[in-house]
């Protein structure tokens, strides 16, 4: 079977392969996108004792479908004193780098569409940095002070919970000896997966990964009752799907990084490999709905105390422990 | 016909990742706005990763995106965000002092062209890494930690001593303006 690892010369066949294989992630994770929401509201609902979208198609699964078809056939508002051209940049900056990151993940054991980098994990934290550019210049592009104050909100909370994120991930490297996402998943495959030995640091990385999100409990850049929506609150139709969009592939990658970092990615007994990533995904992306509805909204002032002060020195404990027992054991 | 025989994949696409960084370096100078600059600026970072890569140094490559390309890029927003709004360069005027200048640049390009044209590089260096089996950040790794411990620790030391420093140097501002 053709593979991206294989392939060290770009040769137009390849590049086509490419390009095949690029659409084929894309449409995955539209897919999965498109019925992550589906899923979001049925949970709630479930949760709180509702139905949640039941009228179109059977058990209303077409209802996210009509949504983005809406979505995009509305119209394209530009407000008048915005800044044009940044105002048109943001989205696509901000989505960009949230596709790019799942080209890195091994979705099953033979890996066809995964590219085998030697600084996998680094590719994943440094690319999502670049999503912060895309939701700051929407707050700024936008001229209005509920997207400024939730742009800026949301890159300070972004910039610094990607420490902890950062340093929470880094036993796991330790404990594989490698960056690369491939050989991380076969160090588990072998052995323990890490969330037994490294479960400090997948705590860690559960509080700062759902902080990276902007998912309750720490959506204070969109909080509805207090921001509106926060930066994207001046877009609308197809530029508003896109910053829909860059939030929930997120959430699809990052459900696959912890399941690849931490949950033993595709290894597991009996089912074929990517059924037990799909299975561990769909966990992440449950637990962080699970959450959604039962945590109320952390105060701003302990959000950042909160990562400086305790994520960062537990991570940095963590990184020690894991220094100290591999070097023993 | 040297020239022409180098031509490959990587040559095109060397090529083309240099005209998008000099597109966006002029895009930063010729910028009004201070906004527009700060982003021409972060397209320039991600074209140096991009050539970091061509090059077989992809741990660099991703440093540069993840060190200037996202934290330096940011800050640099943060700055131009919390201090003025509608900050804008005024346009340029050609006096005796800015001619000067002009032709002090263009005489330093020429002078570092010839400078870099005029040296011999050893052909060595550039195949250490690739021919190694090891990969690229372990073969960064073991250089830094074996070969060139005592350097890396004293620029640990730098960066402390430029941290502190920068809390002591905005502390008595505070208390003036209290």
């Amino acid at each position: 079977m053709w593979n991206w690892s294989g392939a060290s010369h770009l040769t137009w066949l390849n590049g086509l392969a490419m390009l095949i294989g690029t659409v084929i992630v894309l449409l995955l994770a539209l897919g999965v996108v498109t019925y992550t929401i589906y899923a979001q509201r049925k949970i709630l609902g479930w949760m709180q004792g509702r139905i949640g979208p039941n009228r179109l198609g059977p058990f209303g699964l077409m209802q996210t479908i009509a949504d983005i078809l809406k979505l995009l056939i509305k119209e394209d508002i530009i407000p008048e004193k915005a800044d044009r051209s940044l105002f048109l940049l943001a989205p696509i900056l901000a989505f960009v780098p949230s596709f790019m990151v799942l080209s890195v993940i091994p979705f099953s054991r033979t890996h066809v569409f995964t590219a085998n980098i030697s600084i996998g994990l680094l590719f994943y934290i440094a690319l999502s940095a670049i999503t912060i550019h895309g939701v700051m210049l929407g707050g700024w592009a936008s001229n209005n002070k509920y997207a400024l104050i939730g742009g800026m909100r949301s890159a300070a909370q972004m910039l610094s919970y990607e420490v902890p994120l950062g340093m929470s991930v880094l036993g796991v490297a330790l404990m594989a000896g490698s960056l690369n996402l491939n050989t991380i998943v076969m160090s588990q495959h072998t052995g323990w997966w890490n969330i037994v030995p490294q479960f400090l640091g997948f705590c860690i990385f559960l509080v700062a990964s759902t902080a990276e999100l902007n998912r309750t409990p720490f959506d204070l850049p969109e909080a509805e009752s207090e921001l509106i929506a926060g930066y994207h609150i001046e877009y609308s139709g197809f530029r508003m799907a896109f910053f829909m969009l860059t939030e929930y592939v997120y959430l699809f990658a990052m459900a696959a990084l912890c399941a690849t970092l931490f949950l033993g990615g595709w290894s597991g007994p009996f089912l074929p490999g990517w059924l037990w990533f799909a299975i561990k995904v769909f966990a992440f992306i449950f637990f962080q709905f699970w959450i959604q509805n039962t945590m109320p909204r952390i105060r701003a002032d302990h959000l950042m105390s909160f990562s400086w002060k305790v994520l960062l020195p537990l991570s940095l404990f963590n990184i020690v422990l894991t220094a100290v027992f591999k070097t023993i054991v | 016909m040297h020239f022409f025989a180098s031509f490959t994949g990587s040559m095109t696409a060397f090529l083309i990742i240099s005209v998008l960084i000099i597109l966006c370096a002029i895009m930063l100078l010729s910028f009004r706005k201070v906004i527009y600059m700060a982003l021409a600026i972060g397209g320039v970072f991600i074209g140096c990763a991009a050539v970091y890569i061509l090059l077989g140094a992809s741990f660099i490559g991703i440093a540069q995106v993840l060190i200037y390309a996202g934290a330096i890029t940011i800050l640099i927003m943060f700055a131009i965000m919390l201090t003025n709004h509608e900050a804008q360069e005024p346009p340029t005027k050609w006096s005796v002092k800015n001619i000067i200048i002009a032709l002090g640049c263009a005489l330093l390009g020429v002078a570092l062209y010839l400078a870099i044209r005029h040296q011999t590089w050893s052909a060595q260096g550039t195949t250490v890494n690739q021919s190694s089996t090891v990969s690229n950040p372990v073969a960064i790794g073991m250089a830094l930690f074996q070969q060139y411990t005592i350097p890396f620790e004293l620029v640990s030391l730098l960066l402390i001593v430029g941290l502190v420093g920068a809390v002591i140097l905005a502390q008595p501002r505070k208390e003036d303006e209290e």
